[in-house]
């Protein structure tokens, strides 16, 4: 449970400019969450279970295009469109800002899911199926979600008790953005990501590398975007869902003519 | 107390002011406690071990989670030079290659036609006593083919061959990068590739090499790549050009893609070249590599004159001739610190492919980078002597002899561990008709079966990486002296009683009398020797570090030979393209199946194509306008691809990146024997592009030129639906609102983009 001597506010800053689109986060995220083999089949009934995924943008045509790489996952918003609507009170907001999914309050409306603007919660329209010897690889510190059931993205919530448990029960410390990072703290996308392109950190710590890009954002709210002083900008901002995902621009050397 | 309406309702009211005077309500009315779910609950302890995962493109140090025995993450090893605590999406499979549901579980004899896959389990014993027999009366002229790896396995694998009369060679992969080793042994004097040291460059020209996917080390260049781009917001942030004929996923991650032909990359390389010589003659490096000549050592390389050769499109040179835009990269070059890189992997991959990979090598000389921060980092060498840095891998010459000495009953003997060459070899070669030959005894160690080792009499299960030892010196290292170490974090389960290949050949050059010619008692013994011998570190040590290292040795920046320019010049010539059709064939590793070597790996197959978003399937990228109005297709239309070797079926996948008259086809379908995860499939939708190529040769390397085929497109008119993540169902994707309402670009000068 958390501590109530180091009070949180997760968060997590994107930067498309150095994301490659490798998968790297895609698949440390499957292997961490005991997230099902997306099968061929998955993929053709728009089924398969992503709980971070990387959208590609075509921009232009041959010769002057780019592809464009951006990362998606639940944005753990504060006002969270996907909380109101669940009638069992399965998704509610925790005290640490994470948009949390009780499995065992679900009962598979999937209001959640229509209400969510960035798609990013998963039904489970299947029992979970590894073969035996699979098996062994699944995380004891993720719950194995059954058929009938909504998920999505935690931000990894089982790492961060894990650290709240080690660093700040027991050792009196604060989980810093060098402690998270060192105990293997982080989100598993953040971790994998091997451009650093994934930031992970502690909104209510100072001195977090994240927090000037939120101060920044939240400053100059709506479409102020001109005014900010670092490239941050909310996904689809003007919903006001007050995401805890921060992104920052993608830096165009060569713009498309004509382009945006 | 009678009970009356009014008594009831002043009791009733008193109640009440007594709940809300003792502050009752707060608690009584929380109906919803604060939820507990099973992941705020964490119990026991988990162990972290250091490793090493060889199968990744350059090697990655990883840490491999441990809770009771089982494995059950890896992740990247902080404390590693190279990927410095980031893995690849493969790397995080090497779990499912651990756990795997299709591993041999014990050792299996033949018991049909070769090549059925039927065989039938036997003990060990049998196993290991059939082996030693195999090796005693057939080990003159045996071959031993393994995986490319190097080290104390390549030193065991030699040492075993050679002590009973045979030899060793290693299969690279379908896509082996023969070519750019033989420029690098050529130009650099290294049998190991240099480190392209990205993260402190600040002008960066790659040439045909997809290095942030597939080619070098990816995953160390990504980690790079990050610190390139970092100086965003304060100016300073790296600027990326990209020459290639195939939009790859680092061509879209450069700032600047400029198409050029099929295998011209090494034209690109030296017109850069020229355009640096003749803007900036006043330069040391400059002067030092063109000699006497200056600038006129690369005349023939003038864009001018080149602008039939790379074919770049207009458009993309911003409204300046193609001597300016040569020019204007030549200054950005010289200003900032430039670094060029590739080469190799698909630039590397036709006749022409060494010079390729020469020219691109002798422009960072000319640039000056050479050992510098920020440049080309030589190889440093091997740190334990009489160890090979370089596997002794075959070339396409090398494979013909070798199917011809299996077919003569020269090789009476084959080995095979962990290589798939029937699979990745064209077809033309023969392998699989001389492995088929019942002259020779065939015996393969390897954890799964696949299209090479079920042409085996005998079948021996092997260890996978997580539960065997293991060493390697990463090719590249990372400018200074690596050594990597591999330790087994977990034991094999109790159904599977597979053993490590190198014990098994130590085991039997003991049993037959010839232990005293081999390098160590058993592998880990090996290991420890190299460790605590040669190296003088501490077993344990090494091991929680996942290695050993020491920044001060690094590679010497030697000035190539006077001459080398003017030889690399000389050897310039035009790639050689076999075949008829509208089409240049371009086939191309796979971002996570590959050559089709993890191919049995779920979550490889699952990950999808960074570009097309496509899973599971074989696809053929046809541009979107030439695909859709001249040849009137449609997404997942099968179509036939072929050359003049054979025909295969893709789905279209309507690209708008690809150049028109491309088709590019990833390698790593249309496996058929082995795992369900691989072999399952429909040949619609699943093929393996290697069997439809001519045996082009690289020039000087040998290598196969595996991207030198002409191909023709013709639609079969059936069709398939694509299994791809993109799409038009808005319900999985953030795509149904404008592009430019969700990703946002900004310029570089300062302007905002979207």
């Amino acid at each position: 449970m958390p501590n109530a001597e180091f009070p949180h506010k997760w968060g997590m800053v994107i930067d498309l400019d150095k994301c490659t689109g490798c998968q790297a986060c895609v698949i440390a995220c499957q292997a961490e969450n005991n997230i099902p083999i997306n099968t061929k089949d998955y993929f053709l009934q728009r089924r398969a279970y992503e709980w971070i995924r990387i959208e590609r943008y075509w921009e232009g045509e041959y010769p002057n295009i780019k592809a464009r790489f951006m990362p998606v996952l639940c944005q753990h918003c504060e006002n969270a469109p996907c909380e109101p609507v669940c009638p069992v009170f399965a998704t509610y907001h925790n005290e640490e800002g994470l948009n949390v999914q009780v499995y065992n309050r679900c009962v598979g409306t999937r209001y959640c899911i229509n209400n969510c603007p960035y798609q990013v919660r998963m039904f489970n329209y299947w029992h979970p199926n590894w073969p035996a010897r699979l098996e062994n690889q699944l995380n004891p510190d993720v719950t194995v979600r059954t058929r009938g059931i909504t998920e999505k993205c935690t931000f990894c919530v089982q790492r961060l008790r894990r650290g709240e448990i080690e660093v700040e029960a027991r050792g009196g410390q604060r989980l810093s953005d060098e402690r998270i990072t060192g105990g293997n703290y982080d989100p598993a996308c953040v971790q994998a990501c091997p451009t650093n392109a994934l930031v992970f950190g502690d909104l209510e710590d100072q001195d977090t590398s994240i927090k000037p890009y939120f101060d920044d954002v939240n400053a100059h709210p709506g479409h102020g975007e001109h005014d900010r002083e670092t490239r941050g900008y909310r996904l689809l901002e003007e919903m006001n869902t007050r995401p805890s995902v921060i992104y920052l621009k993608k830096i165009d050397q060569y713009p498309l003519k004509g382009g945006h | 107390m009678k009970l009356t309406r009014r008594n009831f309702l002043a009791w009733a009211g008193i109640a009440a002011t007594g709940a809300i005077a003792c502050d009752l309500f707060d608690d009584e009315l929380r109906v919803q406690s604060p939820a507990l779910i099973p992941e705020d609950l964490v119990k026991g302890r988990d162990n972290w071990y250091a490793t090493y995962d060889g199968s990744v493109p350059g090697g990655e140090g990883v840490l491999v989670r441990v809770m009771e025995g089982r494995a059950k993450k890896v992740r990247g090893n902080p404390r590693f030079p190279t990927n410095q605590g980031k893995q690849s999406a493969a790397s995080d499979a090497l779990l499912q290659s651990l756990y795997h549901p299709d591993r041999i579980a014990g050792p299996m004899l033949r018991n049909g036609p070769r090549g059925s896959g039927r065989y039938r389990p036997i003990s060990w014993e049998e196993a290991l006593n059939r082996f030693n027999a195999a090796v005693e009366d057939r080990g003159n002229g045996m071959l031993l083919i393994t995986e490319d790896r190097k080290c104390s396995f390549a030193k065991i694998c030699g040492a075993f061959a050679e002590t009973f009369g045979g030899r060793h060679v290693a299969f690279g992969g379908a896509a082996d990068d023969t070519a750019y080793r033989a420029a690098v042994k050529d130009v650099m004097g290294t049998d190991s590739l240099p480190f392209h040291d990205i993260a402190n460059a600040h002008a960066l020209a790659s040439f045909g090499s997809d290095f942030l996917s597939t080619w070098g080390n990816p995953t160390a260049y990504s980690v790079a790549y990050g610190k390139f781009r970092s100086h965003a917001d304060v100016g300073d942030r790296g600027r990326h050009y990209h020459f290639g004929s195939r939009y790859s996923m680092t061509a879209a991650n450069a700032d600047k893609w400029i198409p050029i032909n099929p295998g011209s990359e090494g034209y690109a390389a030296m017109a850069v070249a020229w355009a640096v010589a003749s803007t900036h003659p006043e330069s040391s490096a400059v002067a030092q590599i063109t000699g006497e000549a200056g600038p006129g050592a690369l005349s023939e390389f003038i864009p001018d004159a080149l602008v039939d050769v790379l074919g770049i499109p207009d458009e993309v040179l911003d409204g300046y001739s193609i001597r300016e835009f040569f020019e204007n990269l030549a200054h950005d070059y010289m200003a900032h610190g430039g670094l060029a890189i590739g080469g190799g992997g698909e630039a590397g991959a036709y006749s022409n492919g060494q010079f390729n990979a020469s020219a691109v090598l002798i422009l960072n000389h000319i640039l000056g980078n050479v050992g510098e921060k920020g440049g080309l980092l030589p190889d440093p060498g091997s740190p334990i002597s009489d160890t090979p840095t370089a596997a002794p891998v075959a070339s396409l010459a090398d494979w013909q002899r070798i199917a011809g000495d299996i077919n003569s009953g020269a090789a009476p003997l084959v080995i095979i561990h962990n290589a798939n060459p029937v699979y990745g070899l064209p077809p033309s070669i023969g392998l699989e008709g001389a492995l088929g030959n019942e002259g020779v005894v065939v015996i393969s160690a390897s954890q799964f079966l696949d299209e090479t080792s079920a042409m085996a009499d005998l079948l021996l299960p092997d260890r996978a990486a997580l539960e065997d030892w293991g060493d390697d010196l990463p090719d590249p290292m990372p400018g200074y002296h690596l050594y990597a170490v591999q330790q087994p974090v977990v034991n094999p389960l109790a159904d599977l009683d597979p053993r490590s290949f190198p014990d098994v050949l130590l085991n039997a050059a003991a049993t037959l009398g010839r232990g005293d010619s081999m390098p160590a008692e058993n592998y880990e013994a090996m290991i420890r020797s190299n460790v605590e011998e040669i190296l003088g570190a501490d077993l344990n040590d090494t091991l929680m570090y996942g290695g050993w290292w020491n920044e001060n040795v690094t590679g010497r920046a030697a000035t190539p030979p006077e001459g080398t320019l003017a030889r690399i010049a000389r050897n310039a010539s035009p790639a050689n393209i076999v075949g008829s059709g509208n089409f240049h064939l371009q086939p191309y590793e796979h971002h996570t199946v590959r050559d089709g070597r993890n191919a049995h790996l779920p979550w490889a197959q699952s990950a999808p194509d960074p570009l097309t978003t496509v899973t599971w399937q074989t696809w053929v990228d046809i541009n979107e306008k030439q695909g859709r109005d001249e040849l009137g297709l449609r997404e997942g239309d099968v179509v036939n691809i072929t050359t003049g070797a054979g025909s295969i079926q893709a789905l279209v996948y309507l690209n708008p990146g690809t150049p028109p008259g491309i088709a590019a086809v990833p390698m790593g379908g249309g496996r058929t024997l082995g795992s369900s995860y691989a072999t399952d499939r429909d040949a619609r939708e699943s093929s393996n592009v290697m069997s439809i190529l001519e045996p082009v040769v690289v020039d000087g390397s040998g290598g196969l030129a595996w991207s030198s085929n002409r191909c023709s497109i013709t639609p079969t008119g059936d069709s398939m639906a694509v299994s791809k993540l993109e799409g038009d169902y808005t319900s999985r994707e953030v795509g149904e609102h404008p592009a430019e309402q969700v990703y946002k670009s900004v310029s570089a000068e300062g302007g905002h983009g979207h």
